[in-house]
């Protein structure tokens, strides 16, 4: 007998604010948290607008009561697993649990100030600053602290990992190997992954536009979001109310370029019709989509395209909330979670900021303003990246 | 764990498996690593493509187009790689330059190619496998949780073929920041002392391997993973533990066992685990190290189990037991051989 994975609990920490209560506030009054950012000692800080977490290292470790030495993914990711998680910590000894996170950059952040200085000394001591270079390593340091799990891992996919871990979170509790899980991911931004961006020429010098027809790139944003997921047992066992449940999930490939996806979204729409098949589910069945809509020309129309494949001339409601917070990379498929679960529980659509012109390339157009007081039964997240990786996750209101 | 692994490409120092040469040649000991010894790439890698991929990359495909050949198959339904590091090079090589160029005149080549995802991917376009791919960055668990994750997606797809494998490159920053840390030590050994003299830290190794995993054999030789533990844990006592219950929880009696293949590395700090169960356990089997053909990395596992396979096409052991650390992170598996 199959089990179901219930999302109880949700944490998070991105530019709109620094747990699910202040990013809800954000997203209802439509605050978009793009700026120029304090914090990262890059020469494109007043060129290159990003999506940066309103606090320095010292503050995120505040937190968390966790060392401020450490990687900054470590700190956003403790911040979030600790909302998550907090709940439930003193509960759930007796379960199985499982913690699954994600990240593009690992310890990026301290091995690129570390390696500006190896360059010149080939001797340098200090290799505490890259000795949590590993994405595994920012995962490790996340459950140790917080005694999650059992069964621990960290997935790489891109922009689409955190998606995976979520997935790959459902199917373990859903094959009943696992009671209780936090699943999601983490990113911090870094002057690797802003240089590397920019060299591919789609960053937006101004605040990002996803879907509108004169959209400019992307902004690079920082952040981790996470789900606590539970089977029927560790909800009672700990007292946990469901909010929804991760109905469905596919994970497929592009295949067509190592950063660029198909013209017509061939793995956006193997993704979008493998997780609507998880779930039994038909595309009318689906109340809202939260986007990748990374404001990028081409995932834009790939994805429209996709969009408009999958559903026909009965697209629902949808939009990307990148404008709000930036491509969080590995957190993104997290963070939308999260923003996924809020919409169920609350019956709202949030608005794709700053959309003014209709793309050319399909015939439907996102949400601009806060819908609420809807009954949203079915959310489909997108989660699409480098390396063809395509993940689309369907979160479902029981009953 | 319930899985059958039915062909394997396998590049590490000791050769590729599919080069009339493997475990053949002479592995290079006079040095302080152990490098891969890359196989001649045509016919396995398009040119163009060939001069565009780093070491990790270009053996990663290799591995998968061995394996795939192998099997017999052109095209897997599914990717699940793990490594722990990914590609270092090209991490290096977009750092160095945005470092000296002070952040301007940026290519993107290295970028694009530095995510730890880029194996996976450029398997999927070579081979144009649109399915499911993931790729798992979990330190010396990469690609155990690769496996777990192959034996998920056969649960709902139980007829596919499942392309699963590990791997990880060794760079000079690499090899020299992680000497200086005490995961590699910088001595000249060979592999008569590997597994005798005690010293701090191991042989430096790199490799790839690939395997086709279904739920039922696809060919005539194969290996039946029966059951795969892990475990994370820094005590020589609690390893002791896990590793005792695991031989306790075999589906045959540990005397039946006729093969132990161990992924001792010399390194004195995890000595204590193997030299218990070289010594007090399995009295009956050929017990064998494999890291004198591979070095150490995070994804060794996979070069064990690749050996594994070349080993079956002989037939000898049925029954085998094979014991895994890096650093700290452990795997336990129980195979039995068919054919």
């Amino acid at each position: 007998m199959k089990q179901t994975a219930h999302i109880v609990h949700t944490g998070i920490i991105t530019a709109i604010g620094n747990d699910t209560a202040a990013c809800t506030a954000a997203l209802h009054s439509g605050v978009s948290g793009i700026g120029h950012s304090v914090n990262l000692a890059t020469r494109w800080r007043d060129e290159l607008p990003v999506g940066a977490v309103q606090a320095d290292n010292a503050e995120l470790a505040e937190l968390t009561g966790v060392p401020a030495h450490w990687p900054r993914t470590a700190l956003l990711s403790a911040v979030a697993v600790q909302e998550a998680w907090q709940p439930f910590s003193d509960l759930a000894g007796t379960l199985r649990a499982g913690f699954f996170s994600a990240n593009t950059v690992g310890g990026m952040d301290l091995t690129e100030s570390f390696y500006a200085r190896f360059m010149k000394d080939r001797d340098l001591t200090g290799l505490n600053a890259v000795c949590h270079h590993e994405c595994g390593a920012i995962t490790e340091l996340v459950a140790r602290h917080f005694g999650i799990g059992g069964f621990v891992t960290t997935i790489s996919t891109a922009c689409s990992s955190s998606a995976n871990s979520i997935m790959m979170a459902a199917q373990m509790i859903r094959a009943g190997m696992l009671d209780v899980a936090v699943a999601g991911g983490a990113d911090s931004l870094s002057l690797f992954t802003l240089n590397g961006f920019n060299s591919l020429m789609i960053l937006d010098r101004q605040p990002c536009r996803p879907f509108d027809n004169d959209r400019q790139g992307l902004n690079l944003g920082e952040g981790a979001g996470y789900v606590t997921l539970m089977n029927e047992r560790a909800m009672q066992q700990c007292g946990a109310q469901a909010i929804c449940t991760v109905s469905g999930y596919a994970n497929a490939n592009d295949a067509y370029h190592q950063t660029a996806s198909s013209p017509e979204g061939t793995g956006n729409i193997l993704a979008m019709r493998g997780a609507l098949a998880t779930a039994s589910l038909a595309p009318a069945d689906i109340d809202y989509i939260n986007l990748h809509g990374t404001g990028t020309a081409n995932n834009d129309s790939s994805e429209g395209k996709a969009v408009t494949e999958v559903f026909g001339n009965s697209v629902p409601a949808v939009s990307s909330t990148k404008a709000y917070t930036g491509h969080t990379l590995g957190a993104a498929g997290g963070v939308e979670a999260v923003f996924s679960a809020i919409s169920i529980r609350d019956g709202v659509v949030f608005p794709n900021l700053r959309w003014q012109r209709q793309m050319e390339d399909i015939d439907w157009q996102p949400v601009t303003t806060l819908r609420t007081g809807q009954d949203i039964r079915h959310v489909l997240s997108n989660s699409f990246g480098f390396g063809g990786n395509c993940s689309s996750l369907i979160f479902s209101k029981q009953g | 764990m319930d899985l059958y692994i039915n062909g394997a490409g396998l590049i590490c120092a000791a050769g590729s498996n599919a080069a009339d040469d493997f475990l053949k040649g002479d592995i290079s000991w006079h040095t302080d690593r152990l490098e891969a010894r890359e196989p001649d790439y045509t016919g396995l890698i398009p040119p163009m493509q060939l001069r565009r991929m780093s070491k990790a990359v270009r053996m990663g495909v290799a591995a998968a187009k061995t394996c795939l050949a192998q099997t017999g198959i052109e095209k897997p339904d599914a990717l699940s790689v793990g490594t722990a590091l990914g590609c270092l090079y090209d991490t290096e090589q977009f750092l160095s330059r945005m470092i000296e160029r002070e952040e301007q005149q940026l290519t993107p080549t290295a970028f694009i190619q530095s995510t730890h995802n880029t194996v996976a991917g450029q398997i999927a376009l070579l081979l144009g496998c649109n399915g499911h791919n993931l790729t798992f960055v979990h330190r010396g668990h990469s690609f155990e949780h690769a496996l777990l994750n192959a034996r998920l997606y056969l649960n709902d797809h139980p007829e596919h073929v499942v392309l699963a494998g590990g791997i990880d490159e060794l760079t000079e920053t690499s090899l020299l920041l992680m000497q200086r840390g005490g995961i590699y030590h910088s001595q000249t050994v060979d592999h008569t002392d590997l597994y005798e003299k005690c010293r701090k830290g191991s042989v430096a190794g790199e490799g790839a391997g690939f395997f086709t995993v279904t739920n039922r054999p696809l060919t005539d030789t194969f290996l039946h993973i029966k059951s795969l533990h892990f475990f994370a844990t820094a005590t020589e006592q609690e390893a002791n533990r896990q590793v005792a219950q695991f031989i306790a929880t075999l589906p045959v009696a540990e005397d039946e066992i006729e093969l132990l293949l161990l992924g001792m590395s010399g390194d004195q700090r995890w000595s204590g685990v193997y030299d218990h169960i070289r010594s007090e356990r399995f009295r009956n089997a050929t017990k064998s190290g494999f890291k004198h053909l591979t070095g150490e990395y995070a994804t060794a596992s996979a070069a064990g189990l690749g050996l594994l396979m070349h080993e079956a096409v002989s037939g000898t052991h049925r029954r085998i037991v094979f014991i895994n650390n890096y650093l700290d992170h452990y795997s336990c598996w129980y195979l039995e051989q068919g054919c």
